[in-house]
């Protein structure tokens, strides 16, 4: 009998040396080589149905610092779904880390993907730690990616790009929260991070281009704390859906804005071009709110699609 | 000035920045309605301010369609003026953003055609009228102004002047200012506009990028409030 050999990926290159922002951060770390072992995390999950029509992680290779184990099916509000946290070994990004993560979602298929806390990155004095990640999502398949918020420190340099294939009768909810910085050590470290360089882009299978957002905040050419950037709000999320255009309109409708001054917390929501679906945004003034929202509106959107909310979050996350 | 044709030059940057050439410039705020409403720009320094914003954001993302959409029309590469308009398309992340620089480029074309005998103004109104290209007006000052003989740097500066203009105009109408706080701030931020094109004149289209949740919020609340004085 032959054994069946497990597919082993070798773990990409991840290489942004030729972003215009990055440029100034190309030094060689005189720790750790860009790309040693333990400084090159690869993912790959790919979440498909099996025979009986369950949801299953079908698929699943990684490189440490990444760590997934195994799916669990925790989620009240639809036990059939199964959950995987992203955990990381090695603490903090740190100066030269690169990571891949590719998730695949297969036809019909549906998950959910979080982290099991929040991801920090560290102080950077030579080079930068970037992140490509790749999220496909085959027809009428689901996806929510609601992972733990992002916390740079002083001069912390960080790229993600980020894209997200979907085809036009599935649903992914993709979001991600940035916070200032470390608010509360010392005298406060907001804002003080050397570059956060952030793009995600939408296609479709046959390459159809939908949208692409970037930002790049450096707070040393403009200060965040400018009025119409995060004025005097230290956390942003930022939550992209695509989903076919009955379902978008449905969500929208549903979805109240506002800027609450009094509790410093702010929320908008607007349609993304060509169809593609709905970009969410919140701004407050502490991580607990915005997580709050953030989940509140992606229940919202498995609401509309699956007709299920979800669940209040466990009283320790 | 040095000759005649230089004197043209001028004359037609001056008229294609006119706050009365007809592209519908006054029928946008650029979120200042909601931002006053809201209490968030009250005065001369907090417009100021918000116009500085609206400034910046539109220098890496419209600014830089525009001068690659001139450098495009220069090196007769018609295709990669297409490419200005969809990329910057895929950018625009908010609805009535969308529709300002869709309605305002289609005039804009329509205006080109009429002043210039250039068949390449002529090829983009027709992709425009045929869903070929969105049309947004960025590329279109790209093209029309490089047809028109006018250099990168002025367009850059005529496409800042319109933005910083047409939100200090609307604050005439919705914020308490008078015009001398708004010709103040306009002097101030002329001073400014040459360290952004610097910047901006570097940038591919893959580099365009925008960080202002605030101004982001504030459109999505006029998109889906019922206030309207302003389209945007």
């Amino acid at each position: 009998m032959i054994a069946q050999i497990k597919e082993k990926t070798a773990a990409p290159e991840v290489d942004f040396s030729k972003a215009r922002e990055m440029g100034r951060y190309l030094a060689e770390p005189e720790a750790m080589y860009v790309g040693a072992p333990g400084k090159h995390g690869y993912l790959r999950l790919g979440f498909e149905l099996d025979n009986c029509g369950k949801s299953i992680l079908r698929d699943l290779d990684r490189r440490h610092p990444l760590i997934v184990q195994q799916e669990l099916y925790f989620d009240e509000g639809m036990p059939e779904m199964p959950c995987v946290y992203i955990l990381s070994s090695g603490g903090p990004n740190v100066d030269g880390d690169r990571y891949q993560q590719d998730i695949t979602v297969k036809q019909g298929a549906f998950a959910h993907v979080a982290t099991g806390a929040a991801t920090k990155l560290a102080e950077m004095r030579y080079n930068y730690s970037g992140l490509i990640q790749n999220i496909v999502l085959e027809d009428n398949a689901y996806l929510e990616f609601l992972p733990e918020p992002v916390i740079p420190c002083r001069h912390t340099r960080f790229i993600s790009d980020t894209r997200l294939c979907v085809a036009e009768s599935a649903t992914v909810v993709y979001s991600e929260i940035f916070m200032g910085g470390r608010k509360y050590y010392n005298d406060g470290e907001l804002f003080e991070y050397d570059i956060l360089s952030v793009c995600s882009h939408g296609e479709r299978p046959d390459g159809t281009q939908l949208f692409r957002e970037k930002f790049v905040i450096d707070p040393n050419l403009y200060n965040p704390r400018n009025l119409g950037v995060m004025g005097d709000f230290d956390v942003f999320a930022n939550v992209i859906v695509m989903t076919p255009p009955d379902m978008a309109e449905d969500i929208y409708n549903n979805t109240t804005v506002f800027i609450d001054k009094k509790n410093m917390i702010a929320a908008g929501i607007t349609k993304l071009p060509f169809s593609a679906g709905l970009l969410y945004k919140v701004i407050g003034s502490e991580p607990g709110p915005v997580k709050k929202m953030v989940r509140e509106f992606a229940s919202s959107v498995r609401t509309a699609v699956k007709g299920k909310p979800i669940p209040p979050e466990f009283p320790w996350r | 000035m040095g000759d005649n044709s230089d004197v043209i030059r001028v004359m037609r940057l001056l008229q294609f920045t006119d706050s009365t050439f007809p592209v519908g410039t006054f029928s946008f705020s650029n979120g200042l309605e909601t931002a006053s409403l809201e209490k968030i720009v009250t005065d001369a320094k907090t417009l100021e301010d918000f116009a500085r914003s609206q400034s910046r954001q539109a220098a890496f993302s419209d600014g830089v369609a525009a001068l690659q959409a001139h450098r495009a029309f220069l090196r007769g590469d018609y295709p990669y003026c297409k490419k200005c308009d969809s990329y910057l398309m895929m950018f625009k992340m908010n609805t009535e953003s969308r529709m300002m620089i869709t309605r305002m480029g289609k005039k804009l074309a329509e205006l080109g055609v009429k002043l210039f005998d250039e068949p390449v103004i002529k090829m983009w109104l027709e992709d425009i009228r045929s869903d070929k290209t969105p049309g947004t007006y960025p590329v279109a000052q790209g093209i029309i102004f490089a047809a028109a003989g006018i250099g990168e740097r002025e367009l850059f500066c005529s496409h800042q002047y319109g933005i910083v203009n047409m939100v200090l105009s609307a604050a005439l109408r919705c914020v308490r200012v008078s015009h001398y706080d708004t010709q103040l701030i306009l002097e101030k931020m002329a001073t400014e506009v040459d360290q952004l094109y610097n910047q901006a004149s570097q940038m591919d289209l893959q580099d365009m990028n925008a960080f202002f949740p605030e101004l982001d919020i504030l459109a999505s609340l006029h998109e889906k409030g019922n206030m309207r004085m302003f389209m945007n």
